[in-house]
């Protein structure tokens, strides 16, 4: 019982952090029905910029310039890149992230190279014992801090001008822009505002249970890309559940893998993708998806 | 390969003298004469490249054959497929176990090579067939990233399906034996140059290639390829001209898996040996890449994007030494692999921002004759339904 | 002349052209093309009556490294090379060998297969031997050609997967072999038992495998239990395994994998009170660790099982290696791919010395001098090379992390064979 705990709640903690990846996926779909492919290396770029600045201005200044860091990045890359595209085709656009994330990933990995950067986070390696379930602190810290920043969102996006603007925009961007919707700045503001979740989910991504920001860190976004696809990619509340999905789906498989060896050691990445799938075939728009109407 | 009707072959087939020719079929056009010179050189080269250059090409080939294939898929038909890699696993592998004499401990059917490359590409179709029910479900981002698991699902078999994969460190691939001659290293001299498994496997490449490329611009010129495009553009629009949506998204699905399977199977008999690191996501986000490089429902643009995306790590890695701005790997500098990521990366960004269309566009747009007013050049079409 | 039959003819005339002069670039290679069959194949006497081939000429022996700066193995790509070029500037600074100077052939493929298979056809034809291949599955990708080109192959890699081919010789033992000699070291001095039940953490492919082989071996052989936790190279936090171990009650743990899963494994065992001694492959540790959150833990609890001494040992070897390093390199970690990278040039530069000796730099003269080399000692630790199929060596050092060593390490136990692996064939299971 005490396993089965400790691994709920570890996959909880971890789902959070997928969670707010998953997030900033689905703000960028709803405001401009792209998926970005790119999220990977926002998430690298908000993690670099505080390693590399906690040294000299300290942690919290730090995360904060590695969040606006990130926001930047995001929104330069809807400026310089999304925007100047001149066709509909929205799967072209998700080919064009792709290549904007070789370019980003690339050289952010060239900058790392060949080091494990620590992010120097307050927490250490501090765990808490509750009972007899121990969990590291830094995971109770991203469970409560994508816990805030998923709630403050729900309520921008529900009670500020801009989140109606985006709403207005994902349900018809014609008639948004008819109605006076700048769709250029929703769309700027979505990718600045994924940048930033995705620069807070690469701090708990590096800090203790692993041993710092490294090349390899982007890959997570990898298990972000089901949690948004199982939640529905253009409902907030889907990206929730499908971060904690596939979090504890992961941290299940992993810890009782030794139950599960007819299908093969080594199941924790795969079973995210197992789950999606079954989830697609019942529900093809994901759980909490908008359905598509038009039928023939 | 693209768009040479060239009223010369349509005469020769025997069809009436065309009346609507609007120039005379003697002397041929430049690109006729272009075309042939193209073809000399691509069957003369084994007579001087060294091994190097013939794997790299052959590594071309088969990214062109696989790149057609998911051309046909994404780029005509519009659905996004991350999961290409899996389809050409499954015809690498399916090849190994159909033609292995399971004299490696290895599962094997022990099946004449030629029989089992064709059950091969035929297995690829298949895994694309059961995989359309759940294709056809899902649209645009959904049907990419359900795609993705594709990939997952591939890597932890090949690691862990060990009688069938050989595992981590692969499987040996048999090589090709066409009615007795051998597509080995088993040396044959052919006008005093030595032919190895490379120089052979060059004109198996050919042949194949020329021929996925004839039947893919076949399919998308006729009527499959309008209603593929159709479907793409605005699929409730087809469903009510009456084309079968869901069966043509299947057959899409099929048919790109298929030359995936080819890809994939000429790709193990150059590498003489198949390993499950190959075929990750990358090798998904590089077909990918090529299409949209190369262009977006165009056979040609295939080939093109195809041959730039799998040579250009190859040659910046060779001539790293040589060139100016890449770094010997290590010293601080951009190493020749990381050039070549900026340069592709850059390369898919700029295509789609400043050349709609794809690389082919600058070719076509170059030499292509006026269009023929009732006749506008299918394969190339718009960077997206820009009409819809 | 209707339209018709001008086309036929212009086609017919089109076709013939084209086939003359098909024919005529196919005559025409014979000729000219460089790849003509000249029938003079290596086997040449050149300066100093010395037989040469493959590359080598009066002035220059080529050598050629298939390395990975660019992708997942960049850490041991980067100290490895640069230790090989630090080898190859040495030697020549003192003359050479045979009088010819070395020179590297650098290629790097980024841990892509197709990369390293190009590489090697690329390079193949124009060195001598190939003093780095990193990546097991790319060797076993060219396996086939090494066997038929004959050059000598020295894999960064130590798994016993790599045995058997006559060419490709693993310099050290190999992870079976080390992973053996680690739990003979957790019997021996850190209280485990008969009966005792020890977690094993590996990666997926041949390292983790093949290390996985050994503790079942040490298992059967002590009356052990061993518990298995597969994982990815991917895979950054190890906290649902440490919770699954944790469950199973083991007493040691071994991890065969990167350091990145060794650090997070021993910083959450330690955080979570599951404090047991955790043993690592060489692979699993490097000295950037320390500075991480992990470091206290690791340096307390962490022990690696390695084929060579640390680069921060006493001994003589170690530290003038150590020292010149550090001048070439002032910027960049002192670890233990330094000391593989260098010991691997160091045994092709043995070999080709006695190659030399016996006035053959052909790729055979290298083979055979390479087996006359039965007690040769790097600096680091003794190899054997005489039995083609078997690893050079079956001893390993244990050391553990330590930060006021130079390099991050320091030895625990010196360098040693258990008796369970000297009836132990590397690669069976």
């Amino acid at each position: 019982m005490t396993t089965f705990a400790e691994l709920l709640l570890n996959g909880v903690s971890l789902g959070s952090v997928y969670a707010l990846i998953a997030l900033g996926f689905v703000v960028i779909f709803k405001a401009t029905e792209v998926v970005n492919f790119a999220h990977a290396s926002l998430l690298l770029a908000g993690g670099y910029v505080t390693a590399v600045l906690h040294d000299d201005i300290g942690f919290w200044p730090a995360l904060l310039a590695g969040v606006a860091g990130a926001a930047l990045v995001g929104a330069a890359v809807e400026f310089l890149v999304m925007r100047r595209y001149r066709g509909r085709d929205h799967s072209v656009l998700a080919i064009v992230t792709i290549g904007v994330d070789i370019l980003l990933v690339t050289e952010l990995t060239r900058r790392i190279g060949t080091n494990v950067l620590a992010v120097g986070d307050p927490w250490g390696d501090a765990v808490l014992t509750i009972g007899s379930v121990t969990i590291a602190e830094t995971r109770v810290a991203a469970l409560i801090a994508a816990g805030l920043l998923i709630t403050a969102f729900l309520l921008v996006f529900r009670h500020t001008s801009w989140g109606v603007a985006m709403r207005a925009a994902a349900e018809s961007a014609e008639t948004a822009a008819l109605m006076g919707v700048r769709l250029g700045r929703v769309s700027l503001g979505a990718w600045a505002v994924a940048g930033g979740l995705a620069a807070v989910a690469a701090l708990f991504l590096t800090v203790f249970p692993t041993p710092g920001l490294e090349r390899s860190t982007s890959l997570a976004a990898m298990k972000a890309f089901p949690a948004a696809i199982l939640g529905g990619l253009d409902s907030t509340t889907g990206a929730l559940v499908g971060g904690l999905t596939v979090g504890v789906t992961e941290s299940l498989a992993t810890g009782y893998q030794s139950d599960l060896t007819f299908l093969g050691r080594g199941l924790g990445d795969l079973a995210p993708y197992l789950v999606m799938i079954v989830i697609l075939l019942v529900r093809p728009a994901g759980l909490f998806g908008t359905k598509e109407l038009a039928r023939v | 390969m693209s768009d040479a009707p060239g009223t010369t072959v349509v005469a020769g087939r025997g069809a009436p003298p065309a009346k609507t020719a609007l120039r005379p079929a003697w002397p041929p056009r430049p690109r006729t004469y272009l075309w042939i010179a193209g073809s000399v050189l691509l069957l003369a080269l084994p007579f001087y490249l060294d091994r190097f250059w013939l794997q790299a090409g052959l590594f071309a080939m088969a990214a062109a054959i696989g790149a057609i294939g998911i051309n046909m898929l994404t780029g005509s038909t519009g659905q996004l497929s991350m999961g290409h890699a899996f389809f050409l696993a499954v015809g690498a592998y399916g090849y190994c176990a159909f033609a292995g004499d399971g004299g490696d401990e290895l599962t094997g059917l022990g099946l004449p090579t030629a029989v089992a490359a064709v059950l091969a590409v035929a297995l690829a179709g298949l895994a694309g067939g059961l995989f359309s029910p759940i294709a056809g479900r899902l649209r645009g981002a959904y049907l990419g990233i359900a795609t993705l698991a594709l990939i997952f699902i591939g890597q932890h078999v090949l690691f862990n399906a060990h009688d069938l994969t050989g595992g981590f460190n692969g499987r040996d691939v048999p090589p090709l034996n066409i009615l007795g001659f051998r597509f080995d290293d088993s040396e044959l001299v052919v006008a005093a140059i030595p032919f190895g498994s490379a120089e052979k496997l060059w004109y198996a490449g050919l042949v194949l290639l020329a021929g996925c490329a004839l039947f893919a611009r076949g399919v998308l010129r006729g009527r499959p390829g309008r209603a593929m495009n159709v479907i793409r553009d605005h699929r409730i629009a087809a469903g009510v001209m009456g084309v079968p949506v869901a069966r043509y998204r299947a057959a899409a699905f099929v048919l790109s898996s298929m030359y995936a399977g080819l890809a994939g199977v000429l790709l193990a008999l150059v590498f003489q040996r198949t390993v499950p690191d190959y075929f990750g996501m990358v090798l998904s986000l590089e077909y990918l890449a090529m299409i949209v490089i190369g262009g977006l429902g165009s056979v040609a643009g295939a080939v093109v994007g195809a041959a730039f995306v799998s040579l250009l790590p190859q040659v910046l890695t060779r001539y790293s030494d040589a060139l100016p701005l890449v770094a010997e790997s290590g010293t601080g500098g951009v190493a020749p692999g990381e050039a070549a990521r900026y340069l592709y990366g850059a390369a898919v960004v700029a295509v789609v921002l400043f050349l709609p269309g794809g690389l082919i566009r600058l070719v076509t747009r170059r030499t292509a004759p006026p269009k023929h007013p009732d006749k506008p050049t299918p394969g190339t079409p718009g960077p997206s339904g820009e009409e819809r | 002349m209707n339209a018709q039959t001008r086309t036929h003819r212009a086609r017919r005339s089109t076709r013939a052209a084209a086939t003359a002069l098909a024919t005529l670039l196919a005559l025409g290679a014979a000729a000219c093309s460089s790849k003509a069959t000249d029938g003079d194949d290596g086997g040449k006497a050149g300066a100093g009556g010395v037989k040469t081939g493959d590359g080598v000429t009066d002035k220059k022996i080529p050598l050629g490294a298939l390395t990975d700066r660019t992708g997942v193995y960049a850490t041991l790509g980067k100290s490895v090379t640069q230790a090989q070029q630090l080898y190859v500037k040495q030697t020549n600074a003192a003359g050479g060998i045979c009088g010819r100077k070395l020179s590297l052939t650098v290629r790097d493929h980024g841990y892509d297969p197709q990369k390293a298979v190009a590489a090697y056809t690329e390079l193949e034809p124009k060195v001598l031997g190939f003093a780095q291949f990193i990546g097991s599955p790319f060797v076993a990708s060219v396996d086939g050609r090494i066997r038929s080109d004959k050059a000598l192959v020295i894999p960064q890699a130590w798994s016993a997967d790599l045995l058997g081919n006559p060419y490709v010789r693993v310099l050290g033992s190999t992870y079976d072999l080390e992973t053996i000699n680690a739990i003979d070291f957790l019997l021996k001095e850190k209280g485990l038992k008969k009966g005792d039940r020890i977690g094993h953490v590996y990666f997926e492919g041949d390292y983790g495998e093949n290390a996985l082989a050994g503790s079942r071996h040490m298992a059967k052989e002590s009356g052990l239990t061993v518990v298995e936790q597969k994982i990815k190279p991917t895979d950054n936090d190890m906290s649902a395994q440490v919770v699954a171990l944790k469950k199973a009650g083991v007493k040691a743990v071994v991890i065969s994998a990167g350091p990145r899963q060794a650090a997070s494994l021993v910083g959450v065992a330690a955080a979570s009170g599951l404090k047991v001694p955790v043993i690592g492959n060489n692979s699993a540790f490097a000295p950037q660790l320390l500075a991480t959150q992990a470091g206290p833990a690791l340096e307390k609890m962490y022990y690696v099982s390695t084929p060579s001494l640390p680069i921060g040992d006493k001994a003589e070897g170690p530290s003038k290696l150590a020292k010149d390093y550090a001048a070439a390199y002032p910027k960049d970690a002192l670890d233990n791919g330094v000391v593989a990278g260098w010991t691997a040039a160091s045994t092709f530069g043995e070999a080709l010395k006695r190659a030399c000796k016996a006035k053959d730099l052909t790729r055979e003269g290298v083979g055979k001098a390479l087996l006359t080399m039965d007690s040769y000692d790097t600096g680091f630790g003794a190899q054997d090379f005489s039995d083609p199929q078997a690893p050079s060596s079956t001893e390993s050092v244990i050391i553990r992390p330590d930060k006021g060593a130079k390099g991050g390490s320091s030895v625990v136990r010196e360098a040693g064979t258990a008796a369970e692996a000297k009836d132990f064939t590397p690669g069976e299971d």
